[in-house]
């Protein structure tokens, strides 16, 4: 009887050690991941934490399911695959909350055909959520005043040019909001606390 | 005629802001995210700092994370043995 081999190391790697060990990302990158992963997970509900975006994001790279493209850094490439992860998740919230609908929508479209759906409205649960955490980021920034009307801008979908026009401040004063901004959300999202 | 006024969603607000605070991070530099890691008393090149928390150890304990589980599942029933075999010497004390 063929005898099964005793591991010697039984211990069950997270997948950012793998992607560690592996050498698909460096220490400093998986840092700045841990930063990304945390506002991505903003508004999302308690049961998505941020390190089960990442991980899972990492997840998908080590298994193949998703590959580098050329030219793009590994940083980059993983905040991408937490973005979708995050659409996706609201996505399927969506369809479960519209799930009569999406019945009857994947009953008359043809099997061998694709047919688009298009995302359902968000709803109440999402709205409130938002909000929320819309005023989480302005208690983040309350005590700079320029960081918080650059925000409100950046909500709007403005550009840096047009934010700098809009507020009316210089390139130097715009680049050092922006600075401080970067050092407020690093040390957020490198903090010990859960949230 | 009415002026009509656009509300931004707030879920798209916040996609957006945190879109922008995404792309600010990709851009930090390893310095900003050591001076930051400093500000909070940690030091990311020393073994198993703290802001590796949540990465390469978990940010929820579980309990096999702490004890070894197969030990404790082998000393249980060695720990009751021993403690029928005490029981018994005490009743034939008596």
């Amino acid at each position: 009887m063929p005898q099964t081999l005793k591991l010697i190391d039984k211990r069950v790697l997270l997948p950012a050690e793998t992607a560690l060990a592996l050498g698909t990302v460096s220490r400093m990158e998986l840092l700045r991941l841990k930063t990304i992963a945390r506002v991505y997970a903003r508004g999302l509900p308690p049961d998505v934490a941020w390190d089960d975006l990442l991980q899972e994001a990492l997840t998908r790279i080590i298994l193949g399911a998703r590959q580098q493209p050329e030219g793009v850094m590994m940083v980059a490439f993983v905040a991408g695959i937490m973005r979708s992860l995050r659409a996706e998740h609201w996505r399927r919230v969506g369809k479960r909350s519209g799930g009569n609908e999406a019945g009857r929508l994947d009953r008359i479209c043809d099997r061998h055909r694709a047919v688009d759906i298009p995302e359902p409205a968000p709803g109440p649960e999402r709205s409130l959520s938002a909000q929320q955490e819309l005023k989480a980021i302005d208690r983040l920034f309350a005590d700079d005043p320029a960081a918080l009307k650059i925000i409100a801008a950046l909500g709007q979908g403005l550009s840096a040019e047009q934010i700098r026009g809009a507020l009316k401040i210089s390139k130097s004063d715009y680049d050092s909001a922006r600075r401080r901004m970067r050092r407020a959300l690093l040390r957020e999202g490198l903090t010990c606390e859960p949230k | 005629m009415r002026t009509k006024v656009k509300v931004a969603l707030p879920e798209m607000v916040l996609t957006r802001i945190l879109e922008a605070f995404g792309q600010e991070l990709i851009d930090a530099s390893d310095e900003e995210i050591i001076e930051a890691a400093k500000d909070l008393g940690m030091d990311p090149h020393m073994r198993g700092s703290a802001a590796f928390l949540g990465l390469t150890f978990p940010t929820r304990l579980n309990v096999s994370d702490v004890f070894d589980l197969q030990a404790i599942k082998d000393l249980i029933p060695r720990s009751k043995l021993s403690r029928i075999s005490t029981d018994r010497k005490d009743s034939g004390q008596k």
